[in-house]
Parts: structure tokens; sequence; C-alpha cells
């Protein structure tokens, strides 16, 4: 991957509400956004996880066109208006990428499964004959990226990345990869997922969400001592990346620089949770570190991807404080705390890391002896030059990023 | 190489199966289709207990049809490569645009059966679309990038572009890459909706063609730096010289008919492999041999290579196996080595006369020789617009740059 690749571009929307203002009030002041999920369906458990993080339909509405959106899934629709968001952000207009190559790589954990199940049950209750074409168009994996390049016209490379939770760390680098050998010219990269009653349900199946058993209700608590599981969110990030010369050459603010990445899997990672290859996978970040001559001290704060899952978090600790060293740790921002799991909120963070200041971490009362890590407490500080961005996702995939203020 | 394709598990059986010039395209079992528009297509005969004989029973329940082709494909590829050690630093790319939504489907229904016991919810652990990669990486210990491309029929062909690109940066020197895909209703019925599947078997290029074939399975390469193959004495089967994708950014399933989009990405794809179009002397189309699908795709070909066209040597392997969807690429690019290496086109199944609209130079009435030395294209285009392609040399043409 290239090194002088910039982002000049954030579009967001989330349960904060939708643009990079929204979403660095919400990490600011450490407010969880979360509303009930609709159990009747029954994909619950008994003693369910109630909340997730949703976004509130009128925030879409001044991003995507009323008429499009009828025939789109939800991720399509997030990640449409992020898209056109991050484009203005980065004073892209659709003139000003006329002609240009633009590759469009997003990540997303779980693709747009409300639409899947509305084709199966269509499938079942009507038989085969009845299923929608536009429900099956739109049920693909890949759909949200193909209504991007759509929507705002770009004809480069159109990629979808799938690793669960470094979905979007995974597209942003194979984003980046696409300036490799000159395939393209801009990149638009993110994250996009819906957190609806099934997807969330059947992650309550199998014990990954926060149920609140530590009481306070149902958090992410990264990190901490009590966690029991993530809260998860919905959302779309989508940034805007071009090269250091092309985004000076055209006066563009620039948001961050990314300098490197690493990626790595942990093959003791069973399907469902996180592995304990500890060894394996910080093996691979120190590797990486030395191959773009870097070591721990050159890092001012760690943008983890803690989620107050129990073994992700617990993995995660451990490359930490292996690789950064347990007594030198930077200051450690755990933003998925604030933002919740999936939805991309996090590659936003990531960046708004540089600028922006962060609350204290929602939910940390205690430190876990295992881990040793406590979280930002959202006292003040001095803007980062460097971060250290983790991504590690169950069932094995490991990514991490390089990012330096601009 | 390694493949799982409806000919049999293994590249050899592929090879056969497509020598034979017969296609393998019948009767649906896997599922009923009485209610189907269609009821035919590419279903691999699959014993779990031959295919993975070493791997316990309770192991080999837990792998979904889709993690169990890409399993099959990928050992077989290492171990034709000798490579199974260095999985542990190695990258692993594959594309599916399904996973296990065959096993993920039938949970789904069970759950939705009134007043049914609810089913056990691991029955949907493989459902992901990154099962397939998953399963491959955890049973044979993958431990560089793991990433699995969705991005439809042209997922496994992305993933050989992304693997070239981390070969290329030094990320790592050995990758294994392709695709997994496995038949499901949810596929089998969503493209009759779209009225794009042939009750028949399909005629790609065909005057007659009307609808694709679907089909299942897994092809799968390693891929490693010239100098890390030449360092451990490796046999090097292909060059696999460039890549390139674009979008077509025209219609969310049907291609741009004036091929403008795929021309894009062919381009780039000669441009990255260094190539003139003249070098390419064979192109294994996407051909799927629906209607639009055919005549846009010869139209982003005329567009690259002119009149030449006429003079290319063109398989249309889903003529033979069906559409694999995410794993068409990896089946095709394979074939495309195969045919390099053999200096020959098997027959086309299934000949007949040609649309004049887009008469592609297919194997009809027996094998095709090939004008060595030459390389092959292999492109793939998908829903969403997602147009890829990947450039091979046979082995033995002049050495040059890119990876084995």
């Amino acid at each position: 991957m290239r090194s002088d690749l910039v982002v000049t571009g954030l579009g967001t929307i989330g349960p904060h509400g939708a643009g990079v203002e929204a979403l660095a009030a919400g990490l600011a002041q450490s407010r969880v956004v979360r509303c009930e999920v609709d159990q009747s369906p029954a994909w619950h458990p008994a003693q369910p996880a109630r909340f997730a993080g949703r976004v509130d339909p009128a925030q879409l509405k001044p991003w995507i066109d009323a008429a499009k959106a009828r025939r789109q899934s939800l991720p399509s629709r997030l990640a449409v208006a992020a898209g056109r968001m991050a484009f203005e952000d980065a004073g892209l207009e659709r003139a000003a990428r006329a002609g240009r190559d633009v590759a469009v790589s997003l990540g997303t954990a779980f693709g747009p499964n409300d639409f899947t199940a509305k084709l199966l049950d269509q499938i079942a209750g009507a038989g085969p004959q009845s299923a929608s074409p536009f429900l099956f168009m739109e049920s693909v994996a890949n759909a949200h990226a193909g209504q991007v390049a759509l929507d705002s016209e770009l004809r480069g490379a159109n990629i979808t990345v799938v690793q669960r939770e470094a979905s979007g760390l995974l597209a942003l680098i194979q984003g980046a990869a696409c300036f490799d050998d000159g395939a393209c010219e801009l990149a638009l990269v993110g994250m996009v997922d819906e957190m609806g009653s099934l997807t969330h349900g059947m992650l309550d199946q199998y014990a990954a969400l926060s149920r609140g058993a530590a009481g306070g209700g149902e958090l992410g608590r990264a990190f901490d001592a009590g966690r029991d599981g993530f809260f998860a969110a919905e959302g779309a990030t989508l940034l805007v990346l071009e090269r250091a010369s092309d985004a000076a050459a055209r006066g563009a603010r620039v948001r961050a620089r990314i300098t490197g990445a690493v990626r790595a899997n942990d093959p003791s990672a069973p399907r469902t949770d996180w592995g304990s290859g500890v060894a394996h996978l910080s093996a691979a970040l120190a590797r990486g570190m030395q191959r773009h001559g870097l070591s721990p001290a050159d890092f001012d704060a760690v943008v983890s991807g803690a989620s107050g899952s129990r073994r992700g978090d617990w993995l995660e600790a451990q490359v930490l404080k292996r690789v950064l060293g347990a007594e030198a740790l930077p200051t450690v921002l755990a933003p998925k705390a604030t933002l919740g799991e999936f939805g991309g909120g996090f590659l936003g963070a990531a960046i708004l890391a540089l600028s922006s200041p962060f609350g204290p971490t929602p939910g940390f009362e205690s430190i876990d002896p295992e881990l040793g890590i406590r979280p930002h407490d959202g006292r003040e500080l001095a803007p980062p030059q460097r971060l250290l961005v983790s991504s590690l996702a169950a069932g094995g995939a490991a990514a991490w990023l390089f990012v330096d203020a601009p | 190489m390694g493949a799982v394709t409806p000919y049999g598990l293994g590249v050899d059986a592929f090879a056969q199966g497509l020598a034979s010039g017969q296609a393998a395209i019948g009767d649906v079992e896997l599922f009923s289709t009485e209610l189907h528009r269609t009821h035919i297509a590419g279903e691999v005969a699959l014993d779990l207990e031959a295919a993975l004989p070493d791997l316990a029973p309770a192991h080999r329940r837990r792998l979904s049809r889709s993690d169990t082709f890409g399993l099959v494909a990928a050992r077989e590829a290492l171990d034709q490569a000798r490579a199974r050690e260095l999985a542990t630093q190695a990258g692993l790319f594959l594309g599916s645009s399904t996973g296990g939504m065959f096993e993920g489907e039938s949970f789904y229904w069970d759950l939705r059966q009134p007043g049914a016991r609810r089913p056990r919810v691991s029955r949907i652990a493989s459902q992901q679309h990154n099962g397939p990669t998953d399963a491959v990486a955890r049973a044979l210990g993958f431990g560089g990038p793991v990433v699995t491309l969705s991005s439809a029929c042209s997922a496994a062909t992305m993933a050989l572009e992304a693997a070239l690109r981390s070969l290329r940066s030094g990320e790592v020197d050995l990758a294994l890459a392709g695709g997994a895909d496995s038949l499901c209703q949810l596929t089998y019925a969503g493209f009759n909706a779209l009225r794009a599947v042939d009750e028949e078997v399909c005629r790609p290029f065909q005057a007659s063609r009307a609808g694709l074939s679907l089909g299942e399975g897994a092809g799968v390469l390693v891929l490693e730096t010239a100098e890390h193959a030449a360092a451990r004495g490796a046999r090097v089967l292909a060059t696999f010289a460039g890549a390139g994708s674009s979008c077509d950014a025209h219609h969310m399933t049907a291609p741009d008919e004036d091929g403008a989009g795929l021309a894009l990405a062919l381009e780039k794809a000669l441009a990255d492999a260094r190539l003139a179009p003249e070098a390419i002397g064979l192109v294994n189309a996407h051909g799927t041999a629906t209607p639009l699908n055919d005549a846009a795709e010869w139209k982003g070909l005329e567009r690259v290579f002119g009149t030449r066209l006429a003079e290319i040597a063109v398989m249309a392997t889903k003529g033979s196996v069906g559409h694999l969807l995410g794993a068409c690429g990896g089946v095709e690019a394979i074939a495309s080595i195969l045919a390099l290496a053999r200096g020959k086109l098997p027959p086309a199944p299934n000949p007949g006369p040609l649309d004049a609209e887009c008469p592609a130079g297919l194997a009809h009435g027996g094998e095709r020789a090939l004008s060595l030395p030459c390389a092959a294209l292999s492109v793939n285009l998908a829903f969403g617009g997602a147009n890829a392609a990947v450039v091979f040399r046979s082995a033995a043409s002049p050495a040059s740059e890119g990876a084995g």
C-alpha cells in the first residue's frame, strides 16, 4: 500500500445523526444513542438484549432520492447518503470527479439481511416464482457498493469486503491498494451495516450482545471488568482517499494521512468468536510496524476496536500490550463503547481522533486485571500526531492502520 | 490449482470434463425445483466423507457446502504447490457471493415455521459471506491477510487481483486466491425472477441462447512471487501478469449495453500486465448466455480488440459447468491456464449457430488450437456493474515480471 494517501472527505450517518459534526459531538459527549429493537418477530432468545443503535430515517431524507430509495435496501440508502456527504466534505463535486478513475471499496459485516429475509419469506410463502427481482438485486452483499457507484457515477474498481468486525478497515486497505500501479485516482472507502431485528436477534442468540448483566443497562463496556458483550449499531461511514500530491494540487483540506497498514489472521479463532493467537498477531503487527519504520514510541494514541466483547477485548488488550509495552501504552480510545459495533462509526472516529476531543469511555468502571487497560477517561489530550487503529474480528481476521495528523 | 466443479472434485476431473465436450449440467437434486420455473443446474455430487476423509465427522458437519468446496479446492492447490506448510505466513483472498446461504435459508425457514421447535443457532454459524474464507483459513492455518471479496459474480476475479496487489506490495510472498459458492434456493429463485435462467442447458454466444445455467463449486490458485517460487524450486504453471477492475455505473443488474465499462477493466488489466491487445490469444469470456450479457460483453471486447477479435479463441466455461457466481472467476482462471498449457481449447458443449452480433471464436465441433505463445484474458461481470479481468501467460512464454 502506498504511504502517500490522505483522507480528504468524511461522510457518516449513524445513531448520532448525519454528518461529521453529529459524530464528533457524540464522541465528545460520550453519548450512546440507542433505541428499542422490535422483538415481535421472535428472533431473540429469552431475556434478550433490547437495544441497538439505529438510524433515524429522517436523517437520511436530505441525502437520498425518495423515488430511488424505495427500491434500495437500508444499507444501500445509508451508503449512498454517506458517499454524497464524503464527496461534499472533500469538495469534490460531480464535475470535479468526472473522467477520473474513482474506486469504491466498502466493507459490510452482514450485508442486506433484512431484504434477504424478505426474499426468503416470498420464496417460502408465495412460492419461488413470486420472488421479487428488485429484492433479489438488493439482497447481494455488493448492492450498496453498486448503488454508490451508480449514484455518484464512479467507474473505478467496485469492491465489497465481508470480514465481520474488520470489514471496514480491510475495505479501506483494499481501496488504498487500488492506488498501487495507478489502478485508480480517487477512492471512496468505508463500511456500512444495518442492525434490524433479525441481525440483532441472531447476534443475541450467540450471546454476543450486552444484556446489561453488570447493571447499568446494555452498554459495550470496552476493556471493563464487567463487560458482557457489545452494543450493536447500524450506519455508514465513507472516506475519500486520494494521493497527497493530488489533494495539495487542488488545495483540499486534509483530515488525515494514511501511512501504512498491516493485515493478518488468527487461525486459532473459532467461527463466531475471537481466538487466542496473541503471539501470532503481535508478531504480525510488530513486523508491519518495522516494515514501515515505526516503533511503539511513535504512537500518541491507539484507536482500539474494543467493543465490550469478552474474548475480543481480551485479545485486543494482549496484542496491544505485547507490541506497545504494557507499561508504555499511549492513550487508548475505545469509540465503539459510544458508537456501537458495526455501522462504520469506528472508521469516522479513527479520523476524528486527530482533531476532536473524546469524552470518557462509556460504561468503563473498573480495570479487568487480565486486560490491564484503562481506556480514555475524558481528560483533555494534546492532538495526537500518529495513531494506531486496531480492528480484530471474530473468526480471526485482523487489520491495523497507521494514521498521521495532516 | 484446486477445483471443485460439477464434473467432480479436483483439477483433473475438471480438465477431463472440459475435454469431453459434454456439459455437466442436469437436474437439480440438492433441493426440490418443483415450484421453480427451471429445473437444471451444474450441481456437484458431494460425498463429504470422501471429500474430506481425515476430518472428524463433527467438524465436517459444521462446514457449509461452500466451505467444503473451498476447503477441498484449497487443499488440492496447496498440496499440488507443495505449500501447505507455508500457509502460516500466506495470504488468503477468496470470493463468495452467497457464502453459506444454502444452510442459512434452511435455518431461516425452519425458524419461521409456526409452532416448530427453534432450530439450533449453530446451524447458521457458516451462513456468513466470509464463511468459506474463514473455514479455509482455520483448517489450513492461514496467518497472513485473510479477506473475503463479495462482489457477486466478479468476486473470485477480484480476489485474484487483491492477491496480486498484496504480492506485488511485498505484504506476502505467497497467497491462495479464488472463490467458492454453492447453489441455494435464493439465487435459484432470484435469477429466475430476473428471467435470466434458461430452461435448457445454457448456450453462450449462440443465436438461440435464452439465459444462464446456475452452478456451484470452487476454484483456487496458489500465487507467489517469481522469486519465491524460484527460491523454493516450485513448478510454475503460468504467470499471473496483470489485473484490472471497473464499474459500469449504469444499472444494478443489466450490463452497460455499449460495453464501455467492461472495456475499461480490460484496458486496465492489459496495461497492468504491460501487454498490448495483440498479445492476447485467448479470452475466457464471462459468457453467461443471457441475451443481454453476451451482446454487451462482446461490445466491450470489440472496443479493446477491434476487428482482431474475430481471430481470438474464446472459451465460455459456463457452457460446461454453469455459472458458479462468486466462484466462477477462480474456475475460469484455471480453465484458461489449462488451455494455455495444452495449447488448445477444449470443445465447447452443445454447439449451434452463433449470434451474428457476438460471433465468439468458440471451439464448436472440436478442439481449437491456440496461436502460441499468447496470453489469456479471463473476464467477469457482476451485479452492481462490477467488472474484473485477469491476464495469464503460459509458463513457457518469455519470462517477465508477475506472480507465478
